[in-house]
């Protein structure tokens, strides 16, 4: 079950094309990452499952934040640098 | 269950059981940050260098790649099998799970060298032997995110292959109580441990496989 899933992830890619593969990669791996955890939090109080959450949480700022910083510079030069 | 030693300030063995479990889950917080902030990069080289960097990914060996990922998989399966065996109360099924586990490990890191030797023969090793003029810059900047990424997986895995043996080592002897935590805590670092490689998997090998 656990392998199947692992060899569709890697036998869909090579077919697709430009960003679906990301969001289709990224999701098998979600999936298989719940798939873990059935093993674990399933069974558990909603206190762990908050700190198993909060991992992941804060992962999600860092990406995020970053990522609203870094990926939308430019080269352009702010006003009171602009050069006359 | 009243024969096992609990610490003086839990009033009952279930207490002492959920505190270690939050506190691993604390520490595996700590871990999930540690890998992604190498994964925030890799995100940011995506997007900064765009096809270059995802051209880069098509260097690696996927073939390798996916056995790896189902041999990680495999011997999570393994772990599980182990700690609910052990919990369930039996003694040589853990100890041969557990071993189970840790040989799938060891067969990853094989793996996993075999792979760093190939690339070594093809000359995309950064700082070593990298060959900037046929690649360009942005693809050695991938295999640098590459060697970190992984070498700390493989480090971390190394230390989990050495905690898993050493588990097998004191159920076989005896010398565990199958109403502590320490062999679900194993297990859990184990988990993680895949759950790391399962993430690293598709950024590394399934990327600039289209077209």
């Amino acid at each position: 079950m656990l392998l199947l899933t692992a060899t569709t992830a890697s036998a869909f890619v090579p077919l697709g094309s430009l960003n679906i593969v990301v969001s289709l990669s990224i999701a098998v791996a979600k999936a298989l990452v719940v798939l873990l955890f059935f093993m674990e939090l399933r069974a558990s109080r909603a206190l762990v499952r908050t700190f198993a959450a909060a991992g992941f949480f804060w992962l999600l700022i860092m990406i995020v934040l970053t990522g609203a910083d870094y990926w939308h510079r430019t080269d352009a030069r702010a006003p009171i640098d602009r050069v006359f | 269950m009243s024969d096992q030693a609990i610490g003086f300030q839990f009033s009952t063995p279930a207490q002492q059981r959920e505190a270690s479990t939050l506190g691993m889950w604390a520490f595996l917080a700590t871990e999930v940050l540690f890998f992604g902030a190498l994964i925030a990069a890799y995100f940011n080289y995506r997007i900064w260098f765009g096809a270059d960097f995802i051209a880069a990914a098509s260097l690696t060996k996927v073939a390798l790649g996916t056995a790896n990922t189902a041999v990680l998989l495999t011997s999570s399966a393994c772990m599980a099998m182990a700690v609910t065996s052990f919990e369930a109360g039996s003694r040589r099924a853990p100890v041969l799970w557990l071993l189970a586990t840790a040989a799938l490990g060891l067969v990853f890191i094989g793996i996993k060298a075999t792979e760093y030797w190939l690339e070594y023969q093809e000359h995309l090793v950064p700082a070593l032997n990298f060959d900037l003029a046929r690649y360009g810059g942005t693809a050695e900047i991938f295999f640098v995110f590459y060697f970190c990424a992984t070498g700390l997986h493989a480090l971390h895995l190394l230390i989990g292959i050495s905690l898993v043996s050493w588990l097998a080592w004191r159920i076989g002897s005896g010398r565990i109580n199958r109403y502590g935590s320490t062999a679900r805590l194993i297990g859990l670092y184990w988990h993680f441990v895949d759950v790391v490689w399962i993430f690293l998997f598709p950024l590394i090998y399934l990327a600039g496989r289209s077209g």
